[in-house]
């Protein structure tokens, strides 16, 4: 069972896995036998909101660092999400067509995305965030979005 | 002879997104143009605040809850309050199924978000009609 990162801000608690890297945006990614997988991580996916449509792109695509590797539309936002590395779309998660709200119940789980084969995973996974990095940084961004709310 | 109780619609009550509006929309449509000899609406705000008169209108009683997103409050708020739900709705599934009417406005839903409010509303007249045995009389 995978240990987590979490804290709670006004109504909301928000977790962070351990086991996985995060991107500025909020995905997470888990390497496994030289593939990775992706998702949104819990903070991306409350802040969305619920999950109406997940856009993926087919096995096979082929995809630089910063390309667009899907989007989400929630009730609140229509947001592109970027590959953070080169490689090569290997599987979709075929609940993001049928219960794309698994996203949201259970984002470092079922709710994963789709699955990548990586072309520069040694040299980019340093330029990803930890999850101690990206806990900190959730914790700051919510905290802000707290202020903002009360101004 | 025992009267038959309504079915009673309880429809989410968040404010600050159409997908709510939306189950109002299609709650009032089924409760005063579709079905109103079958089916009385109960608001959710009553069953938060516990009023005694919305728990009792539930006990015994065929009830269709429409939810606005995942949190489900109102089909929750059914169960703690001694209800059963036959049925529940979400608004979300009825976009997912009709991805080309995109809802917009809150306290005036756009056309994409009536036509949505319209589409559910069948379906819960639907469920109305299986719930009281006229199914095939409105049929």
């Amino acid at each position: 069972m995978s240990d987590n990162f979490q804290f709670t801000i006004d109504k909301f608690t928000f977790k962070v896995r351990t086991d996985r890297f995060y991107t500025e945006e909020g995905l997470w990614v888990l390497e496994h036998d030289g593939s990775l997988l992706v998702g949104l991580s819990d903070y991306l996916q409350q802040y969305s909101g619920d999950i109406a449509f997940v856009d993926t792109l087919p096995v096979g695509t082929r995809l630089s660092s910063g390309d667009t590797l899907f989007t989400i539309e929630t009730i609140k936002v229509s947001a592109d999400l970027h590959t953070p590395v080169d490689g090569v779309i290997t599987a979709v998660n075929p609940d993001m067509v049928t219960a794309p709200e698994k996203v949201n119940s259970q984002p470092y789980e079922e709710g994963w995305v789709c699955e990548l084969n990586p072309e520069n995973w040694e040299s980019i996974r340093h330029n990803l965030m930890s999850p101690e990095a990206y806990f900190e940084k959730i914790q700051s961004d919510a905290a802000k979005e707290l202020e903002n709310d009360g101004n | 002879m025992m009267a038959i109780k309504k079915v009673v619609i309880v429809p989410c009550s968040g404010v600050g997104k159409p997908f709510g509006t939306i189950t109002r929309e299609a709650a009032y449509q089924v409760t005063e143009d579709d079905r109103p000899e079958d089916t009385r609406i109960i608001p959710l705000s009553l069953l938060v605040l516990g009023d005694e008169e919305a728990q009792a209108a539930l006990v015994g009683a065929e009830v269709i809850s429409i939810d606005g997103c995942a949190l489900i409050c109102a089909t929750k708020m059914v169960q703690e309050s001694g209800g059963k739900v036959s049925r529940s709705f979400n608004s979300m599934e009825i976009y997912r199924a009709n991805r080309d009417l995109k809802p917009k406005g809150i306290a005036e839903l756009n056309e994409a978000g009536l036509e949505l409010a319209n589409k559910l509303a069948k379906q819960v007249d639907q469920t109305v009609d299986e719930l009281t045995g006229k199914a095939e009389e409105n049929a």
